[in-house]
């Protein structure tokens, strides 16, 4: 469309109220429409898994699909389902729609070229740990194979040396599982916890800090009185303690560090929100008759999207060491493979076989290291107080 | 009238939050499974009595068979005189438990804390004054450095390369066996040979360098971020602006506003660093301190003993909050209290 085409549609529109309307109802129910559309599908889906198919039977397989019949859907697949599919419709599509925008932050993201480089390291993480199990076999046990080391090093972990072969790219440990494919499978794990409890955390918190701001008074202070108590319980002994009396499931850990880190949130959200309610935008939706909740979250919550962008970036890497400590400690869910398990196991033979400790750890450090890098760059672009220096 | 009413607020909030503690940690006890039911009805079990009654035994001998709102009183008034529960699993008072251990975690957790805070804070001071300057990037990536390492990961490396790399290693033809530290921590020598022998001490620097990384960078982004929130307000631009130098603004206008957070920053992040940190550290380095004791008592289900430590932790951020509420109304004047 060209600019000429543009002005004239909009002078048009400008003198045109009615039509004006309904273009923008049918663009909103649009993007929403494909929204609830995939969520109902996942719903749909997963209701299916749970109430129909037997446990341990691949859903896939119990419809006589071919493809996908080794898949059993867990819970937290489920989740990371829903998870991708919010995060494409109200944070890809909305950048997508809005191309000036986004060409602007990635301008401003640019100018970090640690940052951007960093970036390509997490996309290339992601979608190793998103595609990856897909296409690979998970690590099957093999004693014969125990204590391969990585190729091109020889190594004597029990006396004798050995090389290192192409069947085992990366070695394996000592129950003769393949480095790489658990590395692969970890790196799914740290995806999963890193954005599923990401989502939970910010989402609850940008919801509380929202209403606790717009809504003010008695709402507000017991809102955030409930904060207060929350910061001040040391979390991660509460959640070993959590975890031990409910079970370390993989969903189980994910949900507890959502629903208990959300507190930063909420106060970051709940500062800039005071300020946004002040906003005339605010007042003249008010005063068309908007109710709370559509104020809340067609004006407050959208408006804030940069601090909450924000403070996802630094809570994220703490949700993937937390999953991957909380494993080291051996809480974690039998036939899962985290990073924190592979570390764990490779201890014993630290002296003999240190490629088992030593990889994964790398992986997990450079993976969040990478992160904050991003998060940083994306804390300047988004902030516009950043410019202002000597 | 207005600042007054303001702290006495605050002192009655500290005391209801220290309530609403406690009660959620009731709540927790009575929740959870009691390890020694268990054990009295397995024992019972095995010795080929009846199970059910041993656990009413148990119940009685405990008071668990008295109504919920009187074990909740009895619990307490059981805190506030310093009866803090039996540890099963350890056969002693949860307080005895705490008081042999606390020695071996302050021994690295104290030395970490004064030298991160002071290298910290000086460090993010540092580079907040000098942004965007070279020595403000070296100390960004010792930030980075710090945050973005798995403390477990790092222990096991720093123990692959100090405790089994130096064995046989040698730079520019020195050996490095003599620096050998050891791999796990021997709680015999501060008992045999002292608290502050050599030999202990050498065991302690692994932890203690752990320790420091994680808090030593949470300091020096939070100050940093402080100094640059401040740098560019109106009362240093003022004092700049009547000739005041670095030092005297950093020190005289920054610092002052700035500081107040560091006891939140002391007592809530450090604290939270220091129990999920210490409670990693001691399990790899085999440390029988306060961290120790909690993942003990959680693998052995030893509610008594794990709550003991979770509700020191807890009293002391409770507490930390209130001095940090109360510091500001002394160091920062531009607080208005009147409408709080």
């Amino acid at each position: 469309m060209s600019g000429e085409n543009d002005y004239a549609d909009l002078t048009f529109r400008n003198l045109n109220l009615d039509e004006e309307e309904e273009s923008t109802n049918i663009q909103v129910t649009a993007g929403s429409l494909g929204q609830i559309l995939t969520l109902g599908l996942l719903t749909v889906g997963y209701l299916f898994d749970y109430l129909v198919v037997t446990e341990n039977t691949s859903m896939f397989a119990y419809m006589g699909s071919p493809v996908l019949a080794a898949w059993d859907v867990s819970s937290v697949d489920w989740m990371f389902m829903y998870t991708l599919a919010l995060l494409l419709f109200n944070a890809v599509l909305p950048l997508y729609n809005n191309p000036r925008l986004t060409g602007y932050y990635w301008r401003q993201f640019r100018k970090n070229r640690l940052a951007v480089f960093s970036g390509w390291i997490v996309i290339g993480i992601s979608l190793m740990g998103l595609l990856g199990p897909i296409l690979f076999d998970p690590p099957t046990l093999s004693l014969t194979d125990a204590y391969l080391p990585p190729v091109g090093i020889t190594a004597r972990p029990e006396g004798t040396p050995i090389s290192g072969v192409w069947k085992y790219p990366l070695g394996t440990n000592h129950q003769g599982q393949g480095m790489l494919k658990l590395l692969v499978y970890g790196a799914r794990v740290s995806l999963q916890i890193a954005l599923i409890s990401t989502l939970v955390a910010t989402g609850i918190g940008a919801v509380v800090g929202a209403t606790g701001a717009f809504v003010g008074g008695i709402v507000d202070e017991v809102l955030f009185r409930y904060v207060d108590v929350q910061s001040v319980f040391p979390v991660f002994i509460f959640l070993l303690y959590l975890v031990y009396l409910f079970g370390a499931e993989l969903y189980y850990i994910i949900l507890i560090f959502g629903f208990f880190s959300w507190e930063g949130t909420a106060r970051l959200v709940r500062a800039e929100a005071l300020q946004r309610t002040e906003e005339a935008y605010v007042q003249a939706s008010e005063a068309a008759g908007a109710s709370r909740s559509w104020v809340i979250g067609r004006h407050i919550i959208p408006n804030v999207s940069s601090t909450i962008v924000t403070v996802a970036t630094l809570i994220l890497p703490s949700f993937v060491l937390g999953e991957a400590a909380l494993a080291f400690l051996g809480f974690s869910e039998p036939g899962t493979f985290s990073w924190g398990t592979t570390i764990a196991g490779g201890r014993g033979s630290l002296s003999t076989a240190p490629w088992i400790s030593t990889i994964p750890g790398f992986f997990l450090f450079f993976f969040v290291l990478c992160v904050n890098s991003v998060g940083d760059a994306l804390t300047d672009a988004v902030d516009p107080r950043g410019e202002s220096g000597e | 009238m207005g600042m007054k009413w303001y702290i006495a607020r605050r002192i009655a909030w500290t005391v209801f939050a220290t309530w609403l503690a406690l009660t959620i940690t009731f709540g927790l006890l009575a929740l959870s499974p009691s390890a020694g039911e268990l054990q009295a009805a397995q024992q019972a079990a095995m010795q080929g009595g009846n199970a059910e009654e041993a656990k009413e035994n148990y119940q009685e001998r405990i008071g668990l068979d008295k109504p919920f709102h009187e074990r909740y009183l009895d619990w307490l008034v059981g805190i506030v005189t310093l009866n803090w529960g039996w540890s099963i699993s350890r056969q002693q008072t949860v307080l005895t438990a705490i008081g042999n251990a606390y020695p071996y975690s302050l021994q690295y957790i104290l030395p970490s804390t004064i030298f991160t805070t002071f290298v910290g804070y000086g460090l993010g001071l540092w580079g907040g004054m000098h942004r965007n300057q070279p020595s403000d990037y070296a100390g960004m990536v010792i930030a980075f450095f710090g945050i973005s390492i798995p403390n477990f990961w790092f222990a096991i490396m720093l123990i692959l390369i100090t405790g089994v790399w130096f064995q046989d290693a040698a730079v520019l033809g020195v050996a490095l066996q003599p620096f050998k530290l050891p791999v796990f921590y021997d709680s015999d020598v501060p008992i045999s040979q002292g608290w502050l022998s050599v030999a202990n001490i050498k065991q302690l620097i692994l932890p203690t360098v752990v320790l420091s990384t994680a808090s030593l960078a949470a300091q020096m982004r939070y100050s940093r971020a402080q100094v640059l929130e401040y740098v560019n307000s109106d009362f240093v631009k003022t004092a700049r602006a009547k000739g005041g130098s670095d030092a005297y603004v950093l020190f005289r206008h920054i610092l002052r506003v700035a500081l107040v957070p560091l006891t939140n920053i002391l007592v809530g992040t450090v604290l939270g660093v220091v129990f999920a940190g210490s409670l990693i550290i001691e399990q790899v380095f085999q440390i029988p301190g306060l961290g120790q004791l909690i993942f003990k008592g959680i693998t052995n289900n030893d509610t008594a003993l794990v709550l003991g430590p979770v509700l020191i932790s807890t009293f002391l951020v409770i507490f930390g909050n209130l001095i940090e509420d109360l510091l500001y109304t002394v160091l920062d004047p531009r607080v208005d209290y009147s409408d709080r």
